[in-house]
């Protein structure tokens, strides 16, 4: 009988607990959500695929920032949290919110396609950003080329080990995800440049560290046992080769070894590289500003391209400071 | 016991042999004819690779013994890493500070009183008070309550007066070493709590806690900061470099820590009433219940001393990687599991131990070290992981004999022959498992 109330106080106590944190939740949120819905004059919804990551979390702060700027424009952020079903009710309830445009950030092509058609026939222009979706009726494309960043990199993986011709030397690649087309391009793109090089030796078979830094670590720490000469750390993205930078600083063999990395985020690679622990990075540009920019011309009733493709830069040490600078860090 | 019955025992250690002599025959040789396996950087390695998975997996045979599962010990440990980073990086009151703190504090109350409590008990059982799950009731008011109280008192206030000195400036490596894992105790705490007082399913349970803790970690480190970098020097105090250093020049310390895991709570489980009761209460828990064991007490500790652990390698997942985030511990449950199971305990609870986990942990570790060394394609190195794992869970649960008969391809021998360690002795009460405990 004791056990049994204690149940029930238990239950009761939980339930009254939920009712009250969901009654205040329900009370503050749409009070306190957007108090500049009313004035503005546009609403434009934006699908964001995760906010976990880094390049993602720099993409929502460029596009706040455009949307700050713009005082017509009331902006809505949804968060897939990484996952195709969630990013697809999320656009679902954009287009029952009816915003003026949709920008979309697809988590991947072929899941998010259905959903977007489905905003195009409810006559809500579609701007897609960074990734693509399987059909053309949208309104406009913005996004980087991943293809062409890898080449850059290539380009300067070459002048690093002793330019075109007599370059020779011992590289590290780690892999972004292995599935992910960014990590296909950013491979395939560089060995333009490196496999032209006979003296070029590659080390590693396809090693993924699936983006992340902890898990570059870790390969490069075996990589530094199994090969005592390395020249050179090429990572698909900036974490990565910074966490192949601390495995080789680790193991006292940093000075010997040059990293290479993609994305430029400033408070990551841009500042690692002004630190000089990587040669370069390479800017990934997000397409939030950008995007909202263009948004706002589209409902200017200005007519906008189908296609823009956002352009790279190399960050060294020379100009890692002033970009530190421009972003107040 | 004959000689092929010695050989089914151990042969978990057999198998961690047959890895470890794969890996020397096979490992590629250095340019000085030195074998690369073999050296001792990279046996270190491989132990520091290993303990972080090895610490959660430390908790996780616990709770999988009382028959009950951790899946949230990836979130917890991820949350913890996000305290670590932002008590290391940001001064002032933030909200790891805010959340730390009290949970340190609660948490130093509770042990200290506890064990004043049971250092009385201790001493009066040995003047011959009433030996029983009651004999606290006989204890004098003054021994059995005051004095507890006002020792934990006395420590919380001094855990207060050392924390609360380092918030104006930044943690230093001794408190967060307090708090995170205390912050992942009380997570784990809770867990236990609602697993027990709600009557709920441990699986249903901590996988809530591990959807919770993780947005929780992600609302803690703020929505501009998917990671929180910590440069030891620059934005985080000096001290926090021993915890990757290495002690003595040869063993990593988290190392040091995982050994330090597996010794303290395997003694706790071979030697202790408490380690009887946790097999006690996985081999039947109403048994054990009627047999007058504090099942719930048990059950918590269980689920804290989980939590407890996952906030460890939180804190050396940033000493080790420099950098807090909210998914860093993705998968990790899973990880955990797989060395616990391929340690030889049984996901049913009531059977196996630590040291099982240690080889289990060392098998996984070892294997990955001897694929990368032959810089197997990651793709690759994910199938021959899965097979490994079936096939040791094989030998592990099951001779040859009955997994061939299974595919009509041989006869049962019947059980007792080659002395199995299979299901047939596994179900036998409570009670009697005390007796032999499972597993070493």
């Amino acid at each position: 009988m004791r056990e049994f109330m204690k149940r029930r106080e238990f239950l009761k106590l939980t339930s009254a607990a939920a009712i009250v944190t969901g009654a205040g939740a329900t009370l503050i949120l749409p009070a306190g959500f957007n108090p500049a819905r009313a004035a503005a004059k546009w609403t434009v919804g934006f699908s964001q695929a995760t906010t976990l990551e880094p390049w993602r979390v720099q993409f929502n702060k460029d596009i706040k920032k455009e949307a700050e700027k713009q005082p017509d424009v009331n902006l809505i952020i949804t968060d897939g949290e990484d996952k195709t079903e969630k990013q697809v009710a999320d656009v679902e309830n954009l287009i029952r919110q009816e915003v003026k445009v949709l920008l979309i950030s697809p988590k991947e092509s072929a899941g998010l396609t259905g959903v977007v058609l489905k905003a195009i026939d409810a006559g809500i222009p579609v701007i897609v950003l960074d990734r693509n979706v399987d059909t053309d009726k949208y309104t406009q494309f913005i996004g980087g080329d991943n293809k062409l960043i890898g080449r850059e990199a290539g380009k300067y993986a070459v002048e690093l080990l002793g330019g075109a011709g007599k370059a020779k030397g011992n590289l590290v690649e780690i892999w972004g995800g292995m599935g992910t087309e960014p990590a296909h391009d950013r491979h395939d793109g560089f060995h333009e440049f490196t496999d032209k090089e006979a003296a070029i030796k590659n080390l590693l078979s396809e090693q993924s560290a699936d983006w992340k830094q902890d898990k570059a670590y870790d390969i490069m720490t075996t990589a530094l046992r199994n090969n005592e000469q390395i020249d050179l750390v090429y990572g698909h993205n900036d974490p990565m080769a910074y966490g192949a930078y601390l495995a080789a600083k680790d193991a006292g063999r940093e000075k010997d070894i040059k990293f290479i990395g993609i994305d430029g985020l400033p408070d990551e690679g841009v500042t690692w590289v002004s630190k000089g622990e990587l040669a370069a990075t390479f800017l990934y540009a997000t397409p939030g500003a950008e995007g909202l920019r263009q948004a706002v011309k589209l409902l200017n009733g200005e007519k906008i391209e189908k296609t823009i493709v956002l352009p790279t830069m190399k960050i060294t040490k020379e100009n890692a400071p002033e970009i530190l600078k421009a972003n107040g860090l | 016991m004959s000689a092929l019955r010695l050989l089914s025992r151990t042969k978990l250690y057999w198998g961690l042999a047959l890895i470890f002599l794969i890996g020397a025959m096979s490992s590629p040789v250095s340019s000085s004819g030195r074998n690369i396996f073999l050296s001792t950087g990279n046996l270190t390695d491989v132990l520091r690779q290993v303990s972080i998975t090895g610490l959660v997996a430390t908790g996780m045979t616990i709770v999988i013994l009382i028959g009950g599962i951790d899946l949230s010990v990836g979130s917890v440990m991820a949350f913890a890493t996000v305290v670590s980073a932002m008590l290391l990086t940001q001064a002032g009151w933030t909200g790891s500070a805010l959340l730390g703190i009290p949970a340190t504090t609660l948490v130093a109350f509770v042990a200290v009183a506890a064990l004043i409590h049971f250092v009385f008990k201790g001493l009066a059982r040995g003047k011959g008070v009433a030996i029983g799950h009651r004999a606290d009731i006989r204890l004098d008011p003054m021994r059995g309550r005051i004095l507890p109280i006002a020792g934990g008192l006395t420590v919380a206030c001094l855990v207060i007066w050392f924390l609360s000195g380092q918030v104006s400036s930044k943690f230093g490596v001794i408190a967060v070493l307090m708090t995170a894992p205390c912050v992942g105790l009380v997570f784990g705490l809770i867990s236990g709590v609602i697993i027990v007082g709600g009557r709920l399913q441990p699986f249903i349970v901590t996988l809530a806690m591990m959807v919770g803790a993780l947005g929780s970690a992600r609302l803690l480190a703020g929505q501009d900061s998917a990671v929180l970098p910590v440069y030891t020097g620059s934005n985080a105090t000096e001290d926090f470099e021993l915890l990757r250093s290495m002690a003595w020049g040869v063993i990593p310390v988290p190392g040091l820590f995982f050994i330090a895991a597996i010794v303290i709570f395997g003694s706790l489980l071979k030697f202790t009433a408490f380690g009887r009761y946790v097999f006690a209460i996985g081999g039947n828990e109403d048994a054990a219940r009627l047999s007058g064991v504090d099942v719930v007490r048990v059950k918590l500790s269980a689920y804290a001393i989980s939590g407890f652990l996952a906030g460890i390698a939180g804190v050396l997942f940033v000493a080790q990687y420099r950098q807090g985030k909210p998914d860093a511990g993705q998968g990790l449950e899973l990880d955990a599991i797989a060395a616990v199971v391929i340690g030889g305990t049984s996901l049913m609870g009531g059977r196996g131990g630590l040291v099982g986990t240690l080889v289990g942990v060392l098998i996984f570790g070892l294997l990955s070290d001897i694929l990368q060394l032959h810089n197997i394609n990651s793709n690759l190195q994910l199938v021959l992981k899965g097979l490994i794992i079936v096939c040791t869970v094989l030998v592990q649960e099951r001779n040859l004999g009955q997994v061939l008969a299974a595919f009509g391809l041989a006869r049962t021998k019947g059980e007792v022959t080659g002395g199995t360690t299979g299901r047939a002795g596994q179900r036998t009460a409570a009670l009697q498992q005390e007796g032999n405990g499972g597993n070493p």
